[in-house]
């Protein structure tokens, strides 16, 4: 039997993986195509229809939370006078952050050489174009009237006015929409070679059709290699950048102000630290159920899971240095304001939100000291999963415990969600899984192109 | 520490070390927009048929087009006209604001001395009250619609059997009334009806005041108290700045001895003893906790340590109390002759006497306090009695048919008198009143008033003086005056309200006689009157003169034995006071108070119990939680708990006006404790309280009362100031900035507040409220935490829970000069203006909310829902209630964010006069809302740039301060510190400790 028919696995089973276990020994370019392309055009499975139904529940729950808030207005929240942001700023900011490690995985990882990128770099742009677009309707939905945000763009008009540039606001959609735009022709460039892929190996005609107008006529030919990855590396050389500035200037919303809690000046990095970390996190959370779902485990194995472990751990240390140093600056500061913030973060209404933040950012990472953790998939997940909730619990906290526990005692208050505000966020939470699933049907999971030039790197092809 | 959401409890931020922490009720909010049912279509459809005939149409007599604009009138210029509001028979004198007709503003009528321009939260919601879609406005007969024609034909019928029997079974019951012309056509009804009898009745009134004076001069008198003239003051259990019909004179008054400025170093002391915590004893230097029944003892000891003649010192004082009257003592005795000492309502006849005889003997009496003759035609006894013989008149069925003015004793009525089933028993019963209310709904005839600002009559200030109310507005809904039914009750049923007080006047000018002469005269002396809204030579200062009766010296009278034994075990002395927002409940359906926040404990939408913390803490309450209170004759209501520091132990404080059963506002919102209000015990019970285990989330605006170490309300001993003191309160220097300075214009506005003359009325806050639009969201929203007042009054607890110092803080926007908000705002919609002003154009505002967010003072208030367009509280998305909005401020839309303007309009109105005229607008030519409405002129507003501006002057003042400096904010709104004057050379009380 020819190598070029067998699947990943029994090339494994045959040939055992190539040092850094990244992918089989031996690993025909044929069956990496067919491994990745497998997936799409399969008929769907009734998990895929289900799994897909139960997100556009959530589509739907989505639609409906927007067209309450429009009709009622933003009084359907819990947010009151002085803690006047709530869920919709949380849940931005953590899109957001979601929203980074793609963009991260792809140009980090892919202008220093990490190879183990490539099998999942194509999922996790997915993910942050699908979050950062999720995070961009946040503050559309959060201002009271979302029908005139776009006021904050600078465009001729009849009343001759500009936006504030001294607004963090106004920072921030730049930083936003730049950085969509910039997800989407950066990903779309990393797609093109496989929708070629993709139009060579369709049976249908419509299906051909329209991969080969994706695929804007690649041919493959080395020219073309050539000039692709000259614009593919150039576009990674701004992606690093941009990942650094779009939480960067998420933290100044906060940071440019003068409230207490708010007002420092480690914000940016922390923001973006935060960014990688929760979106490492998603990353790892979504990681497993598709190279299950997919049947990649041979191209997505155990060693990236552990390369991913590590960043989180990293991550998790990173993030402990920083809550520590807000404690360290509040007390420093000598400020009445900032010291009260601090107890009341730890002992107020919701100190045990943030006792339970703590534990999931700085303790439950700890775990990927140990080797067993990191190539565990159980722990792996779980600890995928605590990040996240401690990466949302730390978004919502920011805006909680400062805004109700502010300068004036007076002004002191309380903020509590009601309803809508979770509606909305789960509704959120379908929609990015209804793209995602979407995606993985329609898109190749993995990349291929990718993957063969790994799989030639490492000696796996002939 | 608690770990898990439990209800918000924000005076436990003081009582006790745990954080308020939030309440997990009422997640999901109701839709606030209207339901399209049939029957509020119907309804709304029915109210825009109506709106035509009424609002918009001019009045049925004359009709006057703007052809030729009509000389004095400008379209979009208001007019203001003089009248007057009274309550219980006590008139302000009041300027009303008119909008093309429409009522918009009252402010004080600054010639009349109970006002001098200041006003009370109680007048500026007046204009409320009257749009207020709730009003009653249909005549109904055993309880369906009728016609005031056929009401008068039953007249006719009625006044055929007085005829024969004089009168006889005849009983007419009214609040107390002052006006010259009621009094005139009530003698006349006595006259043709000799046989009618006339009650009076006042839930609150006067009666032990009146009772005093009796007492203690033998003669009827009312009390007129000086605190201008007084040096050294003790309020005993009496909260004179607190509300009540004489607030704004006597705050202002007081007003005048507290200012402390450079060159001008002396306070009047205020010592104040009371059971709850009240504006007044918030305002005190010094402050016992005193249970009302130890009012007696302690007004005894005072007199024995002063040496009254005759006056034997009781046993039996507290420490705490003991070191007060010491102080006290001293006090009152270096002040001599500028001493005044007050005694409440709430305390018996012979208390007030015996403080009459301590302001003879220190030479008060003619000083600080005098005796005037009274105003209000009163039957014999006190109300109470009197309402109870009419009761028992009624149960008789002696009563045939029983004309009730305004009053709504079916709710207010001392619970042992049963009048509701008493009424059953009357076959005619008649109620004219404003609103339909308990009492309308128990009686065959419900005939709706009208309101102050559409009828004419006559009322008369404490000092005699006469005001005319003068009609703004032709009726907005059907109505009648008192006035037309007392002379339809006469025989003539064709007299209008104007006619009547016409008469009352042409015929006291002329004396009777009516030559063609004196009525030309008359017609220019009536003209004078309306355009100043007061009538000269009437009052004390005035030809009605002398009293009749020798008050200088009070008579020996004999003081009974002392009768103040505590409470049984498990009892607590319940302590009644009328309310601030509703005061007996007659205000109770108007939004505006009900949202006003109560003093101290900002609590909104309920009357709380008040509790002292530690007994609160002992039946293991927390705020909210229901207890019941049960008095001896088994009489028990039901009542949510707060606990607030200052409060005197064992007593539980509760406020009138609460748990309406009727209103469109009022109907369920807090609780009734009339039902513990018996004959004999008007103003205190005494009753076991159990907690039933259940809670309520209290509706209040403020988050916590404890300054948390920080530097908000800054307080300076008087001495400090004296001494030219480095006080630590002055900001050195300006704050650093990246931005670039603005330019200086011509003006510069800027508002200091005088936080030692703050009295936490309210007044201002209410007046921000009609000024600018600015709407009611009611108790779900400000239990949510959201509420829309421009300018709130923050108070905070300093020191121990017995024995609290509390200083209140009026906080509106503080427009700074380097604003947090502005940068923050991504469509510049927060910007300075060349004034100095930090402006909103709400058209802008798209609602990010980022502005409040970085907001030091969160001033801001956003408009979660429609709160004012659209989405309405209740019914006040009635078309009716647009008339009442100030055309010149913009109605906020939802989504948008508003806060204070310093009444930018006002300012803008200045300049287009000023400039019409070619100069620069003079100092004190913009008044802002708050400050025309503050009764002690807390508030000065003006332009920095012009030098000797009194906003200039403040600033200077060693005591001034700008709250939050320490941001670099620049504030433009400043404050001066609380001066606090050092009370006798005794010991400070708490030193001394408690006995108990």
């Amino acid at each position: 039997m020819s190598d070029a028919t067998l699947t990943g696995r029994e090339l494994i089973a045959n040939h055992g993986r190539t040092r850094d276990g990244l992918m089989p020994a031996e690993m025909p370019y044929g069956t990496i195509t067919d491994e990745v392309a497998a997936a799409i055009f399969r008929k769907p499975s009734r998990l895929w229809l289900v799994l897909v139904g139960v997100s556009f529940l959530g589509v739907i729950l989505f639609g409906i939370s927007i067209l309450v808030l429009l009709v009622e207005g933003t009084g359907i929240w819990g947010v009151n006078s002085e803690v006047v942001w709530g869920f919709a700023v949380a849940n931005y900011v953590w899109w957001i952050g979601i929203g980074n490690a793609g963009t991260l995985i792809s140009c980090m990882l892919l202008l220093t050489r990490q190879r183990w990128r490539a099998s999942i770099n194509r999922y996790a742009e997915a993910m942050t174009l699908f979050a950062a677009a999720i995070a961009g309707i946040f503050p559309l939905l959060h201002v009271g009237r979302p029908w005139l945000a776009y006021w904050l763009a600078p465009y001729p008009n009849t009343m001759t006015l500009w936006p504030q540039w001294r607004s963090p606001l106004v920072w921030d959609m730049f930083a936003i929409a730049c950085y969509i735009l910039f997800s989407i022709l950066f990903w779309y460039t990393g797609l093109i070679p496989d929708l070629a892929t993709l139009r060579d190996k369709a049976k249908h005609r419509f299906t051909k059709v329209a991969y080969g107008i994706f695929a804007l006529g690649w041919n493959g030919s080395s020219r073309q290699w050539k000039n692709y990855n000259s614009y593919y590396y150039a576009m990674a050389a701004l992606g690093v950048p941009l990942v650094v500035s779009i939480h960067s200037v998420v933290g100044l919303d906060y940071a440019a102000t003068l409230m207490p809690g708010w007002q420092e000046t480690i914000f940016p990095p922390y923001f973006v630290v935060g960014a990688m970390f929760s979106g490492f996190a998603m990353v790892v959370t979504l990681t497993i159920p598709i190279r299950w779902a997919l049947g990649l485990q041979s191209i997505i194995t155990l060693d990236h899971l552990d390369a991913m472990a590590k960043i989180l751990l990293l991550g998790g240390i990173i993030m402990s240095f920083s809550y520590s140093f807000e404690w360290f600056a509040g007390w420093y500061s000598g400020g009445e304001a900032e010291r009260s913030l601090i107890a009341f973060q730890f002992f107020g209404p919701y100190g045990w939100l943030y006792w339970m933040m703590l534990a999931c950012n700085g303790l439950a990472p700890q775990l990927f000291w140990w080797r067993r953790f990191r190539r565990g998939l159980v722990p792996l997940f779980i600890v995928g999963v605590l990040v996240n909730v401690g990466m949302w619990l730390e978004r919502i906290l920011i805006n909680m415990n400062t805004l109700a526990h502010g300068h004036l005692p007076s002004t002191f208050s309380f903020y509590v969600p009601t309803i809508w505000d979770w509606l909305m966020f789960l509704g959120s939470f379908g929609l990015f899984c209804f793209l995602f699933f979407l995606f993985a049907k329609v898109i190749p999971a993995a990349s291929i192109h990718e993957i063969r030039e790994l799989a030639h790197k490492e000696g796996a092809a002939r | 520490m608690s770990s898990s959401p439990t209800p918000f409890r924000p005076r436990e931020a003081f009582v006790s070390d745990s954080w308020p922490a939030p309440s997990g009720e009422e997640l999901l909010p109701e839709a606030r927009s209207t339901t399209f049912d049939r029957r509020s279509v119907l309804k709304l459809m029915g109210l825009s048929a109506a709106i035509p005939l009424t609002a918009c149409s001019a009045p049925a007599e004359e009709i006057v087009p703007y052809v030729t604009m009509p000389e004095g009138l400008v379209a979009g210029k208001p007019r203001y006209f003089a009248t007057a509001f009274e309550l219980e028979g006590i008139a302000t004198g009041l300027l009303a604001e008119s909008h093309e007709g429409r009522p918009t503003k009252i402010d004080g009528n600054p010639d009349h001395p109970a006002s001098l321009g200041g006003t009370d939260a109680f007048h500026q919601a007046m204009v409320l009250s009257l749009y207020d879609p709730g009003r009653a406005s249909l005549v109904r007969k055993d309880r369906r619609f009728s016609t005031y024609d056929d009401f008068l034909g039953d007249l006719t019928r009625m006044r055929a059997r007085w005829q024969e029997s004089e009168g006889d079974g005849l009983e007419i019951l009214t609040g107390a009334v002052s006006s010259p012309t009621f009094q005139r056509l009530m003698a006349a009804l006595k006259e043709s009806f000799p046989k009618l009898r006339h009650t009076v009745f006042e839930p609150v009134g006067r009666d032990n005041e009146r009772a005093g004076v009796r007492l203690a001069f033998g003669d009827d008198g009312a009390l007129a108290w000086h605190p201008d003239r007084a040096k050294a003051i003790f309020a005993l259990d009496a909260d004179f700045l607190g509300p009540g019909p004489q607030q704004v004179g006597l705050a202002r008054a007081f007003a005048q001895g507290r200012k402390v400025r450079t060159g001008s170093r002396t306070m009047t002391r205020l010592a104040v003893a009371e059971p709850v915590m009240s504006g007044t004893g918030a305002t005190a230097d010094l402050r016992l906790p005193l249970p009302r029944s130890r009012g007696d003892r302690l007004l005894r000891a005072t007199a024995a340590a002063l040496g009254v003649p005759g006056i034997v010192a009781p046993d039996g004082l507290k420490g705490r109390e003991e070191a007060f009257v010491e102080t006290l003592a001293a006090e009152l005795r270096g002040a001599g002759q500028a001493a005044l000492v007050m005694v409440g309502e709430a305390q018996p006849p012979h208390v007030h006497a015996l403080a009459h005889r301590i302001n003879a003997h220190l030479g008060a009496l003619g000083e600080t306090v005098r005796i005037l003759p009274p105003i209000i035609e009163q039957t014999a006894g006190t109300s109470a009695e009197a309402l109870a013989s009419l009761t028992e008149r009624m149960r008789d069925e002696a009563v045939q048919e029983l004309v009730i003015f305004g009053a709504n004793p079916v709710y207010t009525a001392p619970a042992d008198l049963d009048f509701a089933g008493a009424l059953e028993a009357v076959p005619t019963s008649v109620h004219l009143s404003l609103y339909q209310d308990e009492t309308s709904e128990a009686c065959r005839w419900q005939i709706p008033q009208l309101h102050p600002l559409e009828e004419w009559g006559d009322t008369r200030a404490k000092s005699g003086l006469v005001s005319i109310v003068q009609p703004l507005v032709s009726p907005l809904y059907e109505g009648h005056s008192p006035l037309s039914l007392l002379a339809a009750l006469a025989g003539d049923y064709a007299v209008s309200s104007h006619q009547a007080v016409y008469e009352t006047w042409s015929q006291r000018r002329s004396g009777g006689g009516s030559d063609e002469a004196a009525q030309g005269g008359f017609e220019d002396f009536w003209r004078n009157v309306l355009a100043t809204g007061l009538v000269p030579d009437t009052g004390v200062e005035g030809a009605d003169g002398a009293p009749s009766s020798d008050f200088s010296q009070p008579g020996a009278f004999d003081l009974p034995p002392l009768s103040d034994a505590p409470p049984g075990d498990g009892a607590f002395e319940i302590v009644f006071n009328p309310d601030t927002s509703v005061w007996d409940g007659r205000f109770s359906n108007n939004a505006w108070l009900q949202e006003t926040p109560r003093p101290i404990t900002s609590e909104v939408w309920g009357n709380a119990a008040a509790m002292h913390p530690a007994d609160h803490r002992a039946l293991g309450l927390r705020d909210g939680s229901l207890i019941a209170l049960d008095t001896a004759d088994e009489q028990r209501i039901t009542i949510p708990t707060m606990a607030v520091p200052g409060q005197a132990r064992g007593t539980i404080g509760v406020t009138l006006g609460y748990g309406r059963t009727i209103g469109s506002i009022a109907r369920g919102i807090g609780t009734d404790v009339y039902p513990l209000r018996t004959r004999d015990s008007l103003w205190f019970t005494e009753a076991t309280a159990t907690p039933i285990g259940a809670h309520v989330t209290l509706a209040t605006t403020q988050g916590s009362h404890q300054m948390e170490g920080r530097e908000i309300v800054r307080t300076v001993p008087l001495g400090d100031l004296d001494e030219g003191h480095e006080t630590g309160a002055h900001f050195e220097g300006e704050p650093p900035t990246l931005f670039p300075e603005f330019e200086r214009g011509p003006y510069e506005w800027a508002m200091v507040i005088d936080q030692t003359l703050c009295i936490a009325c309210n007044a201002c806050v209410v007046a921000c409220q009609a000024e600018n639009n600015v709407p009611v969201v009611g108790p779900e929203e400000i239990r949510r935490g959201r509420d829309m007042h421009w300018l709130r009054i923050d108070s905070y607890f300093e020191g121990e829970e017995d024995a609290p110092r509390v200083a209140t803080q009026p906080v509106p926007c503080m427009h700074c000069e380097k604003a947090p908000c502005e940068p923050m705002c991504p469509v510049e919609a927060a910007i300075h203006d060349s004034e100095g002003l930090n402006v909103q154009v709400y058209n802008r505002c798209v609602g990010t909310r980022d502005c409040q967010s970085n907001c030091p003072y969160k001033v801001r208030r956003f408009n979660f829902f429609g709160y004012a367009a659209g989405q309405e509280y209740a019914d006040l998305g009635d078309p009716m209630l647009n008339a009442l909005q100030n055309p010149d401020v913009t109605v906020r839309a939802r989504g948008v964010m508003e806060k204070c303007t310093y009444c930018v309009q006002r300012i803008s109105g200045a300049r287009r006069e000023a400039t019409r005229e070619g100069r620069i607008i003079a100092e004190g030519e913009v008044v802002t809302a708050c400050q025309q409405a503050c009764p002690t002129e807390a508030i000065s507003f003006g332009n920095l740039s012009e030098k000797g501006s009194a906003v200039n002057r403040l600033r200077e003042e060693p005591h001034h301060y700008a709250l939050l400096a320490e941001l670099g904010t620049r504030p433009r709104t400043t404050y001066l510190a609380h001066v606090q004057p050092e009370l006798g050379a005794a010991k400070a009380p708490d030193e001394e400790g408690d006995a108990t």
